[in-house]
């Protein structure tokens, strides 16, 4: 397994402010790296930094085996990225955009451009877009476009900052199919989000930044594996208590966990108890969970100091 | 709350050892533009590289800059030439045909009158200028403006004077007594002008400058005439023509020139014939010059012509020149006698008796304007007349006391 | 990258708004001068346009002498200071980069696309200049013309030197564009870079009316804009055209170079 994305010690300040303060991530292929912290955290820095166009104070980054900002010019054309929502000229059609970013970078042969353009346009579900021009368009479809800029080179990576932003339900769906199936065909996907929900639903890898720190970095099977208790949803969380003597840790309403992480023996046991069961669960912490115990307070709030 | 504990093992927690590193990285930049020896290789600080990229952009204009002042640092070198023949391979230069480009800068604000605008312009202004000399009788002159010019072309019998903005076309016709026109303020006009009576005994050299990239031979002149109001005149003379390059004439006050005439560009190769020669072009306004009223004006004049002295200055002989006008004085000290019509002279006095240090006392009106004097005197039933010259203002008033017309004693 | 840069430039509805508007004031005033038949009076207004109603030809020099001082340098302003400051605005400027376009490269296209800007401006404001001249006033295409020393020039003298003034505008406007350009890396805001590189243009105009700026009057970008009026001397007079050349050249050189030192180690937070 490579490594696609590696930080260390990566520092970006803004005068006293240490927007970044020193990050190590690790992103390998095939994931679906999942970049979470609340607003102002840090988040886009570090994306703008991973795509050279913050220059770091210290620290190293290598993206795809290369040292950045250094090797961009290797490196970029194999990356594909969607930085703080799109942009394009209002006045030109989609397919003009994406044809004049495509001419911009090397490589890419200008015979199939308009093959490429129209694959892109195709893949984001923007195929009849026609010549209007992008002033034109929705929120939703400007969003498309910006994924089709990114898909624009089959990149082996992509790099998304919100890449839902603006888009209805059924396109938040539409965009988790498309990154799956990319996923599926060897694309690595760095998904820079606070939306946890949809990290949740996607990601294979989480990173969580708190105030320029990265809190915690894992796989997300293990951040919510079972925590070796079992959940049971019963009408008479008392008499739970009584038949498990001991094994109880909390009874929240009619959620009662009890120390354990096989849910037939506790079944069995409850059963013979003759306790009513609802049902029965091993117990995962959320995501939600995982970060905020991970995370401090948001970093928008600005409290009084004493 | 559960989950904490969970794999544990692979949860990276930012911790202390990363407290550790981002202190190092804030010490290597606290430290300035050296990062520690660990990161020097991954840091891609833009500090650093702005440093860099910035002192190449201040060592190139601090070059450009340094330029031009480098290339006036360079030294001229000077010929043991003694003053009295550098003045003579002076006057022997107006056969030496060249061409160039010549700037006068004169601090002469003089009184302006309608007629003689021209002429003050000359003398007060910024006044760029190209030659074109083939010789004291084959020669052109255009003054340059920004959006047009006004040349002189001379020929052996006249000049034509071309006004590109009116698209007018002058001849004018050889006179006695002319007005100061733009040739007289080319550099080598008027340093043989000045220097063409001066005594060997006022002259001395003083080293050597380069104007228009060449070596200038300095040449002074300090007039020994008590009426002088000219402290001296600085030439600078091309040492291997003898075309003097720049001229510097001062009043009293001996820090500024009063007049300062330079060429910028010289080459001392004959101009073709048909860059001095002129035929008005086809569309043009084409006039007869009517020549210059104060000389109609001396014409006039009868009775008693003008003493022989005046102020000290003797008269000059001058041929075909009016009675009634005179010229006194030698070399840089010069008092012109002109009778002003009526009209020249209201306007005259007016404009002069505003100007600063004006005298008004019962000889007339008379104020100086740098190193030149004017005055006019003018008696109710009396003639009028126009006193100048580069000459004090006690001078003027001593001539004015002398003139027999006015009533002075004889 | 020039051609991506050169088709934005001119499939972008404002390039040819700029150049219409520009246009306009020529047109306007020689409309103005065959209704009225008022000359400017000699010395004053703008050059050789008291020499077209007697010759049309001449229009085009006319019309670049009247956009010359003002519409032109503004024009050439608002376009370099756009060039790099607006892809920031838009959020453009991090796709590219991202795609990658080195930083060297970029700065470079964008100012040979404000060059081909200028220089397109300047030769459709002569051509327009010379319809309008030849169709609305006498043009005296046979006899050739008049030189400003008064000797006269053939037609084939009068075009050559027109080419050479509508080039030699051209690269007069290079300094505004770098200044513009040079703004442009340092703002993300548009305007602002227009405005800077306007102040510096009208700091240098002002000063150069000043005495006590004359030390430094030759070193000011806008001291020898007019000297385009040298090439219809007769000979020509080169001296302040080389000097004008070589000015320009230094402060596109050294502006570009400063523009390289900030946009390289910029970092883009657009």
């Amino acid at each position: 397994m490579t490594t696609v994305i590696a930080t260390s010690g990566l520092v970006k300040r803004y005068g006293r402010v240490r927007a970044v303060d020193g990050i190590d991530l690790g992103v390998q292929q095939g994931d679906i790296y999942g970049f979470l912290g609340a607003n102002g955290s840090g988040k886009t820095t570090t994306v703008r930094m991973l795509l050279g166009l913050v220059l770091p104070t210290s620290g190293e980054i290598e993206l795809l085996g290369e040292r950045m900002p250094r090797a961009g010019r290797r490196v970029l054309h194999r990356v594909g990225a969607l930085i703080e929502g799109p942009a394009h000229y209002g006045h030109l059609s989609g397919r003009e955009n994406l044809s004049l970013l495509d001419a911009s970078g090397r490589g890419g042969s200008w015979r199939t451009r308009s093959r490429r353009v129209a694959a892109a346009l195709e893949q984001v579900g923007l195929g009849g877009v026609g010549r209007r021009p992008v002033k034109a368009y929705s929120m939703g479809m400007r969003q498309r476009l910006g994924l089709a800029g990114a898909l624009l080179r089959r990149p082996e990576l992509l790099v998304l900052d919100e890449p839902t932003n603006g888009l209805d339900p059924q396109g938040i769906s539409e965009v988790r199919e498309l990154l799956l199936d990319l996923h599926r065909d060897g694309t690595t996907v760095f998904l820079s989000s606070h939306l946890l929900a949809e990290v949740e639903q996607l990601c294979t890898r989480v990173g969580v930044l708190d105030r320029g720190r990265l809190v915690l970095q894992d796989r997300l099977a293990t951040l919510t594996a079972p925590t070796g208790s079992t959940v049971v949803h019963t009408s008479d969380p008392d008499r739970v208590r009584a038949a498990l003597d001991g094994r109880v840790t909390s009874v929240e309403g009619e959620r009662v966990i009890v120390r354990g992480d096989d849910p037939a023996e506790v079944n069995a046991r409850l059963v013979a108890a003759g306790v009513p069961v609802h049902g029965l669960a091993l117990e995962r912490p959320s995501l939600e969970a995982v970060v905020l115990a991970a995370a401090g307070a948001s970093p928008d709030r600005v409290d009084v100091r004493r | 709350m559960p989950g904490r504990e969970t794999g544990a093992d692979e949860v990276v927690v930012d911790g202390r050892r990363r407290d550790r590193h981002t202190a190092e990285g804030g010490r290597s930049d606290a430290g300035g533009c050296v990062p520690s020896t660990r990161t020097v290789s991954a840091v891609v600080s833009p500090g650093f590289g702005a440093r860099r990229r910035w002192a190449v952009v201040a060592g190139l204009v601090a070059l450009l800059a340094g330029l031009p002042s480098l290339i006036g640092a360079i030294p001229a070198s000077d010929r043991d030439v003694p003053a009295a023949d550098l003045r003579s391979a002076v006057l022997a230069s107006d056969m030496v045909a060249f061409s160039g480009y010549a700037e006068s800068a004169g601090g002469l604000a003089l009184p302006v009158t309608d007629q003689l605008a021209s002429v003050a312009d000359l003398f007060s202004d910024r006044t760029l200028m190209r030659v074109w000399w083939r010789g004291p009788a084959d020669n052109r002159v255009d003054v340059v403006t920004p959006t047009g010019e006004i040349s002189t072309h001379r020929d052996a019998t006249g000049t034509w004077t071309w006004e590109y903005e009116s698209a007018t076309a002058t001849r004018g016709a050889l006179g006695p007594l002319e007005l100061p026109a733009p040739l007289d303020l080319l550099p080598s006009a008027l340093g043989r002008r000045l220097l063409s009576e001066a005594a060997d005994g006022e002259l001395s050299r003083i080293g050597a400058r380069r104007v228009a990239g060449r070596d200038g031979l300095g040449l002074r002149l300090s007039p020994v005439d008590q009426a002088s109001s000219v402290s001296r005149v600085d030439v600078w003379v091309d040492g291997d023509s003898g075309v003097p390059l720049q001229v510097q004439v001062y009043g009293e006050d001996a820090r500024r020139p009063a007049l300062d005439t330079r060429f910028l560009d010289l080459e001392l190769a004959a101009p073709g014939p048909e860059v001095t020669a002129f035929s008005p072009p086809a569309g043009a306004v084409v006039r007869e010059d009517r020549g210059v009223d104060l000389v109609e004006a001396a014409q006039q004049v009868t009775g008693p012509g003008l003493p022989l002295t005046l102020a000290g200055l003797d008269r000059r002989p001058m041929e075909g020149l009016p009675r009634g006008l005179g010229v006194y004085g030698r070399g840089v000290t010069l008092l012109a006698v002109v009778p002003a019509p009526g009209r020249l002279t209201e306007e005259l006095r007016r404009a002069l008796g505003a100007s600063p240090g004006a005298v008004v006392d019962e000889l007339g009106v008379r104020a100086s304007i740098g190193p030149l004097g004017l005055m006019v005197v003018d008696r109710p039933g009396g003639r009028a007349y126009v006193l100048t010259g580069s000459v004090t203002l006690d001078a003027l008033a001593a001539a004015a006391a002398e003139m027999p017309e006015l009533g002075g004693r004889p | 990258m020039i051609l991506v840069e050169l088709r934005k430039m001119f499939r972008r509805p404002r390039t040819w708004a700029t150049i219409t508007v520009l246009n306009s004031l020529p047109v306007l005033v020689a409309v103005l001068l065959v209704l009225t038949d008022l000359a400017p009076r000699p010395g004053e207004g703008p050059p050789f346009l008291s020499a077209v109603l007697s010759n049309g030809a001449l229009y085009p020099l006319a019309a670049l002498a009247i956009v010359l001082p003002l519409f032109l340098p503004i024009a050439v302003a608002v376009v370099a200071g756009d060039s790099v400051a607006g892809e920031a605005q838009a959020g453009t400027l991090r796709y590219l980069l991202a795609r990658p376009v080195g930083r060297t490269r970029l700065l470079v296209a964008k100012l040979v696309a404000v060059l081909a800007f200028v220089l397109v401006t300047v030769v459709v404001v002569a051509a327009v200049g010379y319809v309008v001249g030849t169709t609305m006033f006498d043009a005296q295409p046979v006899a050739g013309g008049t030189s400003v020393s008064g000797t006269s020039l053939t037609p084939d003298e009068i075009s050559g030197r027109t080419l050479l003034a509508i080039g030699y505008v051209a690269v007069s406007m290079l300094g505004v564009a770098a200044f513009a350009l040079f703004f442009s890396t340092l703002t993300d805001s548009p305007l602002g870079a227009t405005m800077g590189a306007l102040a510096v243009l009208v700091a240098s105009s002002l000063l150069f009316t000043l005495d006590a700026a004359s030390p430094i009057a030759p070193y000011l970008p806008t001291r020898y804009w007019l000297a385009f009026v040298d090439l219809f001397r007769d000979p020509i007079l080169w001296r302040d055209i080389t000097r004008g050349l070589a000015l320009q050249g230094v402060y596109v050189g050294v502006l570009l170079v400063a523009a390289w030192a900030n946009f390289t180690t910029k970092d883009v937070t657009s």
